[in-house]
């Protein structure tokens, strides 16, 4: 009777929320109220695949739901992102029936990894994709390894686990697990063979402490390890991206599926690969998985084109506090050859929680951005001054940013509206975007 | 001047930009004519710390703080030795609890610290987070950063800062945090709180320049990011503080 009411309240919060256009985890919330165990209650799908990690996990998820569907299995998934037990709730049962079963091939879940252990109290996931942890939102995460530890209960022994061989943290899940499978790439062109960026943590060992060796670096500490005291290294990987090209835009997975690239980023190969893995996993073919991603076109844009003054722009979005993710769009605009302006705007650290954190600055590997290209740097936002001491530390010259620190962003923008006809890249992120979007003329998506 | 730092474990404590410091530390030493060389000290590695005008240790996870500690072990005598000659140093973040007698990892299982303070540190579960804005003996004005750890420490007599308006300190909400004693300072600060806090950067720079039995210069070059970015911080954590009261 209890798991009726929790139901029937939660289509019924979901249906007011839509009208009002409101919340997406309230309904689940209310429901978890009336019946705290709702989720152990409920008949699931046969695929359960859960998808976390630092990086790329909404691109991954949206990646897997079009492959899916475009093979005839019908997804359940969460696309709004509420990605907490609350939000988990709302999208079961407001897809179950009133008996509780959940009519579909795939439940698909994107899970935030501090809170997959609550999420996943009540059931378990049959493939859970763990993209990759590293450091993001410090603020809130401590760091890497703690949430590897938070994660770590929410790691069932029947759950077949997909992982990135490449990643040497998050690869550690498979220590004392039996069912798991890799994704990673095999050497490519641009890899290093020394490290990159402003940190180094595959510099010693996440099991033993110990230093570690790399034959090759992908990005950061990305790449083939290998511990010189425990032996934790790169595994041998079951889905190996083993041609990619990003000038060309081509990739090879397991050296006979070709895939065009919509977007030319190492990180896309990441998500491809993993969304190609757990498609794999639930039986789908490889042939039918490249037919989709050719075809793909990344939905959550990432990228918007826009005009300002002379200026065709470029948004990047980042994360804030996440390094790696900036050093990725750096990466971008350092691979573009045009000669560009780029707009770094630094204002609200966080969407929703006030802080004057600016650690993370430091851990960014701005020094990506001096090329003769790259003309001119505009540092904008209540931190541009914090960004201005980073900057000061690059090898950048000064004349490129030094008289350019703008704390209020419309003053940058329309500084920028004003002068110079280059292509401009604005990085910052969702929680600063709008900032920069309303003082300019969007193109269509 | 001819100024040696040493920076203890640059990748393994390494966490939110702690080596900001030592770069932050090198170019105003420089800028002030001196000569500065940086010695990056790696577990298993040798260091002479008696010749030393800077020692420093930054924020490492709970795991690579341990490692760091088992190594460290061995500098204990020579780091007391330095601070009771009057070395200037800095251990920001987990490097703190090094300092201590001892460290208690949220398993139980107990590490010695070298012993240079009589405190002690216990990790647990849960993670002390959030911004801190409080004040110093050393000066007038506040002093702000993040506190990112899961420790309580307990036995510190000797406050860097004395009182906290907002940010867990030592071993509770708003109450004291870190340590300071001479030429020694030590704060679970993280990242670049040099940085963050012209002030503390001067007093380190008085630290070592006093050793040297050198006074600062009166006229120190200004560095207007470095204050700008600071009296925004402070403007913006002391409306936050008000406002919890
Ligand atoms: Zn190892």
């Amino acid at each position: 009777m209890r798991k009726f009411l929790a139901i029937l309240v939660c289509k019924l919060g979901r249906w007011v929320g839509r009208l009002i256009g409101k919340g997406s985890s309230m309904p689940g919330q209310a429901a978890l109220k009336i019946c705290p165990d709702i989720l152990s209650r409920v008949t699931l799908p046969a695929h359960i695949i859960a998808v976390t990690g630092s990086n790329g996990k909404t691109s991954t998820v949206e990646m897997i739901a079009a492959i899916l569907r475009a093979n005839d299995k019908t997804v359940v998934y969460n696309e709004e992102g509420s990605n907490q037990i609350e939000g988990v709730a709302t999208m079961v049962l407001t897809h179950s029936n009133f008996s509780g079963t959940v009519k579909a091939d795939v439940l698909l879940i994107e899970s935030d990894e501090r809170y997959a252990a609550h999420s996943f109290r009540y059931f378990h996931p049959t493939e859970f994709v763990i993209t990759n942890l590293y450091r993001d939102q410090l603020t809130r995460n401590g760091h890497p390894e703690w949430v590897y530890n938070a994660l770590k209960p929410a790691i069932y022994p029947e759950t077949l686990l997909v992982l990135n061989a490449d990643d040497p943290l998050s690869s550690c899940f498979a220590i004392g697990h039996e069912k798991v499978k890799w994704f990673g790439m095999d050497e490519i062109p641009g890899d290093t063979h020394a490290p990159s960026g402003a940190y180094r943590d595959g510099a010693y060992c996440p099991v033993c402490k110990a230093p570690m060796e790399y034959d090759y670096f992908h990005y950061n500490h990305i790449g083939a390890y290998r511990c010189t005291g425990c032996g934790h290294q790169k595994p041998k990987t079951d889905y190996t991206a083993t041609d990619v090209d990003l000038d060309s835009g081509r990739l090879t997975i397991d050296g006979d599926v070709s895939v065009q690239l919509a977007f030319r980023s190492i990180y896309n190969v990441y998500n491809i690969l993993a969304a190609y893995a757990a498609c794999r996993e639930c039986g789908v073919e490889s042939a039918a998985i490249a037919g989709v991603i050719n075809n793909y076109i990344l939905k959550n844009g990432r990228m918007q084109r826009f005009t300002l003054g002379a200026h065709r722009g470029t948004l990047l979005t980042s994360k804030h506090e996440n390094s790696i993710a900036y050093d990725t769009n750096l990466r971008y605009i350092a691979s573009s050859q045009a000669p560009c302006a780029v707009l770094v705007v630094v204002d609200a650290i966080s969407r929703k929680y006030f802080t004057s954190e600016t650690s993370w600055l430091w851990d960014i590997d701005f020094d990506r951005l001096n090329f003769p290209h790259v003309r001119e740097i505009f540092l904008a936002g209540r931190y541009a001054n914090d960004l201005a001491v980073r900057f000061s530390f690059t090898g950048i010259p000064g004349e490129k940013w030094k008289s350019r620190i703008f704390p209020d962003i419309r003053e940058a923008c329309a500084a920028l509206a004003e002068h110079g006809d280059e292509e401009l890249y604005v990085v910052t992120c969702f929680s600063d975007r709008d900032k920069v979007l309303s003082q300019v003329q969007k193109e269509a998506m | 001047m001819d100024i040696r730092i040493v920076h203890f474990y640059p990748d393994l404590m390494s966490l939110y930009g702690s080596y900001a410091n030592v770069s932050l530390l090198r170019r105003h030493l420089e800028d002030l004519g001196c000569a500065v060389r940086v010695d990056a000290v790696r577990p298993g590695q040798d260091a002479e710390l008696s010749d030393a005008d800077f020692l420093f240790m930054g924020a490492g996870t709970e795991r690579s703080q341990q490692a760091a500690a088992r190594d460290f072990a061995r500098f204990g005598p020579a780091v007391k030795s330095a601070a009771a000659d009057g070395t200037a140093m800095l251990f920001a973040g987990t490097a703190m609890e090094l300092l201590g007698r001892s460290v208690t990892a949220a398993d139980g299982t107990q590490f010695d610290g070298i012993g240079l303070a009589d405190f002690t540190s216990v990790q647990g579960s849960r993670r002390y987070t959030g911004d801190v804005y409080g004040f110093t003996e050393l000066y007038a004005p506040a002093a702000v950063g993040y506190i990112n750890k899961c420790a309580v420490i307990s036995g510190v007599e000797t406050p860097l800062l004395t009182s906290l308006n907002m940010g867990f300190g030592n071993e509770r909400e708003c109450g004291p945090e870190g340590y300071h004693a001479g030429s020694v300072f030590a704060s679970e600060l993280t990242g670049p709180l040099l940085v963050k806090n012209p002030l503390m950067l001067a007093a380190v720079l008085s630290a070592v320049y006093a050793r040297r039995g050198q006074p600062l210069p009166a006229e120190l070059p200004s560095y207007p990011y470095e204050e700008q970015g600071y009296a925004i911080t402070a403007q913006q954590l002391k409306l936050r503080s008000e406002s919890k009261h």
